[in-house]
Parts: structure tokens; sequence; C-alpha cells
């Protein structure tokens, strides 16, 4: 059983993420990717941990979701879009290199025997539970730096967006929008 | 109430506009934020809650189910034209004149006529395609004996694009008339009420 | 015991499939009378008496209509979308228990499709992915009126998600469960015992999210018909556009039935009285979503993100320290 829907999920993720990297088609490629990064919670419940698998839906809608909203800026998302690729066999051969690399990287460890989990799962623990006391003792302080960056990226974000945010070209009147074209202008 | 004189000043700017109580926009921050407040104390949500609540409760309802309920419709209405009878002799009263014919604007009325057996005109033929006729009551108005009058029938649907309405079908049938059921045509072109009062006797003393 | 199990949630399953299907065919039909209530009309009348049976008319029509795929349109996602919103909010049903459990027969039944213990976190992000729906739908169908309920689809997204999320907190830490089941037994007390009363501000803030959630009146912008027609449904036709309205009335339900759960004490202690309270308290839910829509009116995409990120955001915040606060001392 868990056998059959393992496989089911992992030729629909691997299905899914191929559509995204082959397509030309930014909507395509956009919806193979939700789709690919919801099925992968598929595995975080096959094994257990409904608690990431939940945050991997919720995530990853929201994540997809601003990126949609940039296709929708940049692309007609119902036509293909057009690429210049200069030399597509280095791109090739580089990104399959480092996609390697990092599989083998990760399923290393599986050769050896000695493998143990150094958090095993306690009978009778919630899963957020678990997943609650390891983020805060073992993995306190790279949770809470995590979190000081995401402060950081977003009042950066704010000022970047917020410079020009009390500039109003509706609110100014004809004679200031014309002296600072010309400023522009001398500038 | 309105007099002649409102109708002929046509300078529409003076007076016919007034002003809307809206306070201005809020600019600085802290309008704004009063402005907020007072909404949000006020409670105008609430107030539209209970509105439509309240006339839910009510239950006063509307509408008028077509079908089975009609509203009455007023006597100067035109709808599709019938043709009178006299009344006790019932006699049709179209004498053949062709004045509906000549008047009608959107060239719809069709007659024909003869003189019969007893040297009376008759008519021998008389259509008003419907689909080109506007019900503008011309005919009616125009009409010396009151003989073609706009009845109440407002429903009209018909297979054809241009349907045309005989002078059988717009006849009063002649049992109703001889039974005086026939309903003197209060409408368009018709004497208006209280009209004996108002006769007055003609001046025949040159 | 393997069998009986699977044989029972798919018993679950097909029930909670027929009855949502059913009950938002329904839910049109309440929604029309009672919107044409407030509105001193009467509503559908002429099929069946006091035209009930427009239910059947209304399916009939959407299943043989011409299903219609415009030639621009991106045909696979086109034909994908309606089926996502239809499908996640009946997959976000399986964490919801819609009756304390009963004995039948001899054997007692859950009427919970599956008691995952994320239950909450589980529903929320279902019905976060059927937001998908609406918004492919719109990018596929090659469509200006779809093109800006797309941009509003992802605005409206970006705003509730996180007042959603950070007003469930503090009634979390409370309970210190995601399960829906253990939310309800921790309310069993009695009116008393019912989190809004500890949680008014968290209540009220989840309360608004989900209209945002569901889409519906005061935050009715992804589909505004006086604006920009019928937004991501602008070509749809036939039942793919019934399957949109399927999910639509099926989430204002599900939602009800989680925020009574969440915060008006769900079904108690589970007899029968508590039952018929729970099913009451949720056709309140049910029917304020059709009264709103009959009061208010529809507000801009920019004062949504104006209320959600300025307004809303910070107060669930607030809310979610303060409750850290009161629980630690």
């Amino acid at each position: 059983m868990e056998a059959i829907a393992f496989y089911l999920f992992a030729v629909l993720t691997t299905v899914m993420f191929l559509i995204t990297v082959l397509t030309n088609h930014a909507l395509y490629a956009l919806s193979a990717l939700a789709a690919g990064m919801i099925f992968i919670s598929a595995f975080f419940f096959l094994l257990g941990a409904d608690f990431l698998g939940a945050i991997q839906i919720i995530v990853y809608t929201g994540a997809v979701m601003a990126l949609y909203a940039f296709g929708m800026m940049f692309f007609d998302t119902t036509r293909d879009v057009v690429e210049s690729r200069t030399s597509p066999q280095i791109i090739f051969g580089l990104s399959g290199l480092a996609a390697l690399t990092v599989v083998a990287m990760f399923t290393a460890p599986i050769i050896s025997e000695n493998i143990t989990a150094l958090y095993p799962a306690i009978d009778g623990v919630g899963n957020s539970q678990m997943v609650g006391m390891v983020l805060f003792t073992k993995f306190l302080i790279p949770f809470e730096v995590a979190a000081v960056m995401l402060l950081v990226a977003m009042i950066a974000g704010i000022v970047l967006a917020g410079k020009k945010m009390d500039h109003s070209l509706t609110l100014m009147k004809e004679e200031e929008i014309e002296r600072e074209t010309n400023e522009k202008a001398q500038v | 109430m309105m007099s002649l004189k409102e109708f002929e000043n046509r300078n529409v700017s003076e007076g016919a506009y007034y002003k809307v109580d809206i306070p201005d926009y809020p600019e600085t921050g802290w309008e704004k934020a009063k402005q907020v407040f007072s909404r949000a104390i006020k409670g105008e949500l609430f107030v539209g809650l209970y509105i439509v609540m309240r006339e839910m409760i009510k239950f006063d309802i509307h509408t008028v189910q077509y079908p089975k309920e009609k509203l009455p419709i007023g006597p100067r209405y035109r709808a599709v034209h019938e043709m009178q009878r006299l009344w006790e002799s019932g006699t049709e009263r179209c004498i053949g004149c062709g004045l509906c014919e000549k008047i009608c604007i959107s060239d719809c009325i069709r007659m024909d006529t003869k003189i019969d057996e007893q040297s009376r005109k008759q008519v021998t033929e008389y259509t008003i395609n419907l689909g080109r006729c506007i019900f503008c009551g011309y005919c009616a108005e125009v009409c010396p004996e009151l003989a073609i009058v706009h009845g109440g029938r407002y429903e009209n649907t018909s297979e054809q694009r241009a349907h045309y309405i005989g002078y059988e079908d717009m006849l009063t049938p002649f049992d109703m008339a001889v039974k005086g059921q026939v309903a003197e045509y209060p409408g368009f072109g018709a004497i208006t009420p209280h009209e004996d009062e108002r006769v007055k006797s003609t001046p025949l003393a040159y | 015991m393997e069998v009986a199990y699977i044989i029972e949630t798919l018993i679950k399953i097909v029930v909670i499939l027929l009855v949502f299907s059913a009950l938002a065919g329904f839910g049109t039909y309440f929604e029309r009378k009672i919107l044409a209530f407030m509105q001193r009309r009467l509503g559908p009348m002429h099929v069946g008496p006091f035209g009930l049976l427009q239910i059947a008319a209304d399916g009939i029509k959407l299943f043989t209509k011409e299903d219609i795929v415009p030639t621009n349109a991106v045909g696979p996602i086109f034909k994908i979308a309606p089926v996502i919103t239809a499908a996640t909010a009946f997959m976000a049903a399986a964490a919801i228990p819609f009756l304390p459990q009963f004995t039948i027969f001899g054997y007692t039944v859950h009427p919970i499709v599956a008691d995952v213990n994320i239950g909450i976190l589980y529903i929320l992000g279902v019905m976060a992915v059927g937001f998908y729906g609406p918004l492919l739908g719109s990018l596929a169908s090659s469509n200006k009126f779809a093109l800006i309920s797309a941009a509003r689809a992802a605005s409206v997204f970006i705003s509730y998600e996180v007042v959603t999320g950070l007003s469930l907190l503090a009634p979390l830490m409370m309970v210190g469960s995601f399960s829906l089941i253990d939310f309800n037994n921790y309310q069993a007390g009695g009116i008393g015992d019912w989190i809004i009363w500890s949680q008014p501000v968290a209540f009220v803030l989840f309360w608004i999210a989900a209209f945002a959630e569901t889409g519906r009146t005061p935050f009715h912008l992804v589909a505004n018909d006086h604006e920009i027609i019928d937004g991501f449904g602008t070509e749809y036709s036939g039942m793919r556009w019934g399957l949109f309205f399927i999910g639509e009335y099926a989430n204002m339900f599900f939602i009800s039935f989680v925020i009574v759960l969440l915060f008006l004490g769900g079904f108690g202690d589970g007899s029968v009285l508590g039952a018929l309270g729970f099913l009451l308290k949720m056709s309140f839910f049910f029917f304020f979503f059709l009264w709103t829509r009959a009061a208010w009116p529809d507000i801009r995409p920019d004062q949504l993100m104006w209320l959600c990120w300025k307004v809303l955001m910070p107060l669930a915040v607030i809310n979610v320290v303060v409750t850290g606060f009161v629980m630690m001392f």
C-alpha cells in the first residue's frame, strides 16, 4: 500500500518538475511547479510527518502564488515565452552536474550502515510537538537567526518599495510635474 | 406644483443643481485615523445588517407574479386595437371613411370598401400590421365614430414577424354588443367624462 | 478490521460528497431566497412548490449546456481549474468532524473521515490550494476581465492567509493541539468554556478572514459582477462553471463548521442536543454569509490589502503576544 503510494507520487512529482523545467509556457511551468510542491507533501504524510506535510502545502501555495503574480506581470501567460539560449549544452551539462552532486551528497549516508536518527520519534507524542521541541531546544539559534534574516529581508523590501510611496502624480499640480520632468531632463 | 413657467425656463444650471453634503477627504494621517474611528464606532455596517433583516422579517413583498397576477393598466393605455359596435343594434360603427388609413404614420392600416346593396359604404377588408404599428393612437384619435379604439390586450406573441390582425379579430362579437356588454372606450380620442355638462347649445341664432 | 475500516471510510467519503454537493445546490436556493426576501422580492417561485425544484432545473441546465473552451485559452489548465476548486473544498472536509460520534446498529461511527492530529492546519492548507482554481482558470482563459480577476486572487490570497494563520495562533496556544476534536473537547464544558469568550479578537479576525477565504461579499473581489463580469468565470460555461460554484458553496459550509468548532464550542459534550446546537450554530454562520451579501457593499482590492496588512495583522500579532503573556503568568 505504502509502496504503491510512494511510487505513484514519485512519478507524479518527477513528471511535474520535468514539465516545469522543459516547457516554454509560463503558465504550464508555474502550475506544474505548484502541483509538484503539493505532491511532495504526500511523502511527508507517508513518512508520518503530518505537520511538515501541511506546512509544505501552506508555504508553497503562498510562495508559488507570488510567483504567479510575477508571471502575470512579466509574461502573457497564455503564450509560449521566446527564450534566447546561447549555449544550451553547457547550461544542461552544468545544471545536471550540480543536481547530481546534490543528490549524491544527500544520498551518500544511506550506503553507510551505522546511521541513526539524532532525534528518534517518540511514541505518544504528537508530530507537531516533536517538531516544536527540537526546534526550540537543539535548533533554537538557527531558528532565531532565520527569523531575524526574514525580518531584515522584510524591512529591506519595505524600504525599497516605500521610497516613493508619498509621491503621487495624481495629487501633484501641473506645474510641479512639469518642474520635475525638467529637472530630470537636465540631469 | 409645476406650472408652465417652470418649463419655459431653459437655463437649467440655475437652481437645478444642489450640493450634496459630503465632507472633504481626509489628508493627514490623524484625520484618516479619526475617520476610521468614527466609522467603526458608528457601526454603519450593523445599520445595514439591521435594515435588511427588518425588511426580511416584515416580509412586505412587492413582487408581482406576472402571469398569475397582472397590474391594472391605465384607461388611456394604447394596446392592441378593437373595433366597436353600436350599442343595442349591434351595427358596426366603422363607416369606412378611411381616415385612420390616411393618418397612420407607420402605414400599417389597410382597408378596402365597397358600396353594398343598401347603397351604404361597407368595409370589405381591414387589417392592421401589428409588426409595424407603433401604437401612437392617431387612428383612434382621428376616428369620427369612435369605431377603432385601443383595447387592453398588451401581451402579443406571434410566430410571424409580420403579424396581421384582421377586421374580424378586432370586431366586438355581435351578441355581446346586443346585450350591452360593450365597454365604451374611455381612452385615447374618446369623449372625456362629464362632457355632457360642458356641451353648449349651438348658437343658431345669427 | 482493515477492510472494515476502508469500507467505513469510503462510505463516509461518499456520504460527505453527496450531502455537500446537494447542500451546495440548496445553498444557492437559500441564497436566492434570502437575498430576495431582504430586498422585498420573492425569489424563485415557478419551478416546483416555492421554487424548490429550481435547484434541479439549474442542475439539468448546467449539465446539458455546451462546454466551451475558448480558442485562445490554455486548454489543459482551463479544464483542470474548476476541478481544483471543487476537489480541494471536499478534501478539506476530511478533517472536519460534522457530528459527534454516535452508535448505529451497535457500530460506533465517527463522522470524520480522518482525525489527523494537524486537522486545522490541513484544512487551511487545502482551502488555500483551492484559491488556485480561480487563479488558474482566469490565467488560462485569456480574457482581460479574467486577468484582472487573477491579479486580485493573488493579492487577496497573500493578504488574508496571514490573518487566518496569526488569528488562529492564539487559540491554538490555549488548546495545544491542531485537531478539531481536541478543540471541541476543550470547550465541552458548556457555553462558559467557549473560546470566543477568551479570544474574542481572534474570533472576529478569523471570521473576517473567512469572508476573504470564501470570497463572499465584502471581499467578493475575485468575481465581482459589477466590475469584472464574473472574473475567473467569464469564459466558463456549463458544468465547469458549476464546479466553481459547488466549490464556493461547499467552502462556505465547511468554513462555517470550522468557525463553530474553533470558537463556539462545536458539538459540546456530544449529546443529541449538542449536535443540534452544532448544526444551528453552523447555519447561523452560513446565513450570515448571505446576510452580508444583502447588506454590505464590496470593497476595493487595495482596501482589502490595507485592511489585512495594516489593521488585522497587527491586531492578530498583538493578540498572540497578549495571549502568550497571559498564559505565561
